[in-house]
């Protein structure tokens, strides 16, 4: 009947336009809207900013000041001198990621300089006048000295930022042949410059004893003297620590105040030693430990430090004053020989010095009260301090170095120091934010929040700017930026919320999502395809029936 | 002919080489490449019948400690607390052997991480060191590039994951990524990872990370058994494997000479039923010649000083009685504490 055809028409059409709409409904809007609420939440971090920080090469700049005191040398002399060492400075052996920068000045010393110089009976006296003349961060100044001069008789080394080279008879390819081979090996020492940049940047190659010994950089260390007395009720000892370290340690603390903070204490344990058995010295009477015994002193020891509160960093060092029984106590190098100083370091923990007192008498009321001689165990302890810093820098034998005294850090090794450890951050800093990118690309589920977004693009810009200053020579802000750029990335990178979701893989995500939309999704879309296929026959009537 | 000029040329290269790689001696390098050692003792599985697996870990957390790692380096979590259970006859103790001869629970004890801490959330935030801030020094792995790392986890295995507490599982691919974040960010210098789980080997298939020495109980579709049971308490009090590799450890002394390779023929298939595996590939050095100590112990390179700095005398200036101890006149008596009625 035409009627009831018509009505199924209209029914069919119902239905076919709803199925339309659903499936309109679900893929049009369904769809995206599933694909944006599920998605992980990403803030833009500048990927291209950081890969092109990867392969960014850093410049440092260097001034030096050359002064001529010897009155043989004309100005033409000095001017050719000049073209010599910028010539030999300029020659880039290897533009490696960082390279090196001097700027070199030249010049004929004043007619006062030369009178005051002569008058100057002491290599101190010497420094002190150009320390307070002359020098500033980063820049050097190479004293060219008058042939006669009785102070100094081979190049030398002062404990500010001036170098005294004897130039007299010499002429002047050796001189600035001398000059470049210093900068290179003393004051700059590009070659180390360029291996722990490299080092930090991910190239996993085998460490030196120097490398290794020093602790990488933090915000503060914390520094823990303690004083073992493994038997208390024989002798009592007083170490007047405190006093000590406020009259050799805290010059330097302040010193560093700006770069690095030290937090220090001191502590004394009782009844308890090392537990290993020393040899006995058939001798003398007396006891001994080989180098190969040393390892395991510090383990029974360790465990009795006691903990501390904070994050940073802890260097150990420890006076042991032997028990009766092991006295005295020395430590012997391979061929027998005492060492001089009695006392070792273990590299990024500190160092134990051994302190032989004086075994009370037989008849003395105990305890017997004796006293540390805490100049000799300062004195231990600062150069292992050095060491373990990496503020100590090896100079070969022909150079010689102006004793450091109660300075304990030379200024040109804390511009070392300060070069050094702003290139380590610098390229710490870098590898964490390229391991942040390639941990973002590898695993697509961790959610990067805002805040840390802020924290990368501190970084980037701390690192960019701490290039600004390097290249014009000023390290002090320079290190300044990089430490910030440093607590920022490792900010980023170790954020607690970084945690990518678990129980959410990849290969898991159709098992969750299959039972929510496959029952409701067959229907749909075979409903689609019908009423598709009921549109397009349709249309082929349409024509057909007109 | 052809062998001298062979043997010419080979010794030439050979000088070449070492000549362009040294430039320095050997004793400018320590003798070991680590600088310390650090230890993450993980045991997951709660309940009174899963006592081996509690014993396991305090057992290798003694040995540990024996050899040198001390409390401050250790990471041990411990989800179910046996010492203390009600039905633990013989209280604030843990036996591994039916003769009860060691109480590895001790009186020094540190248990870092117990009872419901011990998830994989945790567990992976404390390899990566995402941990929030408030987290205490002695819950955080504060390990750096020089440092060797000790992982042994025991529980519940199977193939690809490890049970936490009965209700969560960590699979063998986000272990894999968390010591691969581990080695981005430069937190190890080598790891000993070993594992004492029914089906321990798929636990480290996954690796990709350099640097990764792994031993498991038990391969994929075998269980790894446990050894015997203690009569008076009813419940089994170790694994095989433990124990084997415990009887091996209980020989090795601080100074050992011990190698790795030694210790990885631990357990052979007639003592441990099921079968040792091992994954060497990762791991750039020879097993043969490294010592047992580089992961168990904590021996530590050190250095003598030849020389120091001569400093000039200071005075020391002696501090006046210290303000802080300021003796008082008046007697001191307490306050009152329970007001009494008048």
């Amino acid at each position: 009947m035409p009627g009831e055809e018509a009505s199924e028409e209209k029914d069919k059409s119902i239905q076919h336009t709803a199925a339309l709409s659903f499936g309109f409904i679900c893929l049009i809007i369904g769809i995206p809207l599933w694909w944006k609420t599920t998605e992980v939440y990403r803030v833009n971090l500048p990927y291209s900013d950081i890969a092109d920080l990867w392969n960014t090469k850093f410049q440092f700049t260097i001034d030096i000041d050359v002064v001529n005191l010897e009155k043989s040398w004309t100005d033409k002399d000095l001017t050719d001198l000049s073209k010599l060492l910028k010539a030999n400075l300029a020659d880039d052996r290897k533009v490696g990621a960082i390279f090196p920068k001097y700027r070199v000045a030249v010049r004929q010393a004043a007619e006062k300089q030369s009178s005051d110089v002569t008058s100057l009976k002491t290599l101190a006296a010497l420094d002190e006048y150009f320390h307070g003349e002359e020098s500033s961060v980063n820049k050097y100044l190479i004293v060219l000295m008058p042939v006669n001069n009785a102070v100094v008789k081979q190049t030398t080394i002062g404990n500010y930022r001036a170098v005294y080279l004897p130039a007299g008879k010499r002429d002047l390819k050796t001189v600035s042949s001398e000059v470049t081979e210093i900068l290179h090996s003393v004051l700059v020492r590009e070659d180390a410059l360029l291996k722990s940049f490299q080092n930090f940047l991910g190239a996993r190659e085998p460490k030196d004893k120097a490398s290794m010994r020093s602790l990488s950089y933090h915000q503060g260390y914390d520094i823990l003297f303690t004083l073992v007395n493994p038997q208390p009720d024989i002798l009592d000892i007083d170490w007047s620590i405190k006093e000590a370290v406020e009259a050799y340690l805290s010059p330097m603390v302040k010193q560093l105040s700006d770069y690095i903070n030290l937090d220090i204490k001191s502590q004394m344990l009782f009844f308890t030693g090392l537990r290993r058995k020393p040899h006995k010295d058939k001798k003398n009477s007396g006891f001994y430990y080989e180098e190969t015994d040393l390892p395991h002193t510090i383990n029974p020891l360790e465990a009795n430090l006691g903990s501390h509160a904070s994050n940073n960093p802890m260097l150990n060092f420890i006076v042991y004053v032997p028990s009766r029984d092991q006295h005295p106590l020395h430590i012997v190098l391979k061929n027998g020989e005492k060492v001089k100083t009695n006392s070792f370091l273990s590299p990024q923990w500190g160092g134990i010095v051994v302190q032989n007192l004086p075994s009370p008498p037989p008849n003395s009321s105990l305890p017997v009260r004796v006293t540390v001689d805490m100049k000799t165990v300062m004195e231990v302890f600062l150069t292992q301090l050095r060491l373990l810093m990496d503020f100590n820098i090896q100079v070969k034998k022909d150079l010689q170095v102006r004793e450091v005294g109660n300075d304990v850090i030379r200024e040109w090794e804390l511009d070392n120091w300060l070069r050094k450890k702003c290139l380590e951050n610098l390229a710490t800093s870098i590898s964490t934010l390229q391991s942040l990118t390639a941990l973002l690309e590898g695993i697509s589920n961790i959610v990067i929040q805002d805040d840390i977004g802020q924290q990368v693009e501190n970084a980037v810009t701390g690192i960019k700017e701490a290039h600004r200053h390097l290249s014009s020579g000023q390290i002090a802000r320079a290190f300044t930026q990089s430490r910030k750029a440093l607590a920022s990335s490792e900010k980023a990178f170790f954020d607690p919320s970084l945690l990518e979701l678990l129980y959410f893989p990849e290969d898991q995500k159709f098992a969750i999502y299959i039972p929510l939309f496959l029952p409701i999704g067959l229907p749909i879309l075979g409903s689609l395809f019908k009423a598709i296929k009921w549109i397009k026959t349709k249309r082929k009537q349409k024509p057909k029936t007109e | 002919m052809a062998a001298p000029m062979v043997h010419f040329y080979f010794q030439l290269i050979a000088f070449a080489f070492l000549h362009q790689c040294a430039g320095t001696s050997p004793e400018e390098f320590f003798k070991s490449g680590h600088t310390n050692n650090w230890a993450v003792l993980v045991d997951t599985s709660r309940f009174w019948f899963n006592y081996r697996h509690v014993a396991n870990v305090l057992s290798i957390y003694r040995s540990c400690k024996r050899l040198g790692i001390p409390d401050s380096r250790i990471i041990l979590m411990v989800a179910d607390d046996m010492a203390c259970n009600p039905r633990n006859p013989r209280p604030a103790t843990v036996f591994n052997n039916a003769n009860n001869q060691i109480n590895v629970y001790g009186d020094d004890v540190e248990v870092d991480y117990r009872g419901y801490e011990v998830t994989v959330e945790n567990f992976i935030r404390v390899l990566t060191g995402r941990l929030p801030p408030s987290t205490p020094r002695s819950k955080r792995l504060l390990s750096d590039e020089h440092s060797n790392v000790l992982v042994y986890m025991t529980g519940h295995g199977g193939d690809g994951f490890l049970k936490f507490q009965d209700a969560e599982e960590i699979s063998n691919v986000e272990l894999a990524d968390a010591f691969e974040q581990m080695w981005q960010k430069r937190r190890y210098h080598e790891v000993f990872f070993m594992i004492d789980t029914c089906q321990a080997e798929s636990m480290f298939q996954k690796f990709y990370s350099p640097n990764i020495l792994a031993v498991a109980s038990s391969k994929v579709g075998e269980d790894s058994l446990s050894h015997h049971v203690d009569p008076s308490i009813g419940v089994y009090v170790i694994d095989r494997y433990t124990y084997y590799a415990l009887e091996f450890l209980e020989t090795v002394t601080p100074g050992s000479k011990k190698t790795m390779g030694q210790f990885l023929e631990v357990c052979p298939k007639y003592q441990c039923i099921s079968t040792v595996a091992k994954r060497t590939d990762l791991f750039r050095r020879d097993v043969n010649k490294v010592l047992l100590t580089d992961f168990f112990g904590s021996v530590r390179n050190v250095e003598l000083l030849p020389d120091s700095i001569h400093l000039q005398n200071a005075t020391l200036h002696t501090h006046s009685e210290d303000s802080s101890y300021v003796k008082s006149d008046k007697p001191l008596n307490y306050a009152q504490q329970f007001p009494m009625p008048v």
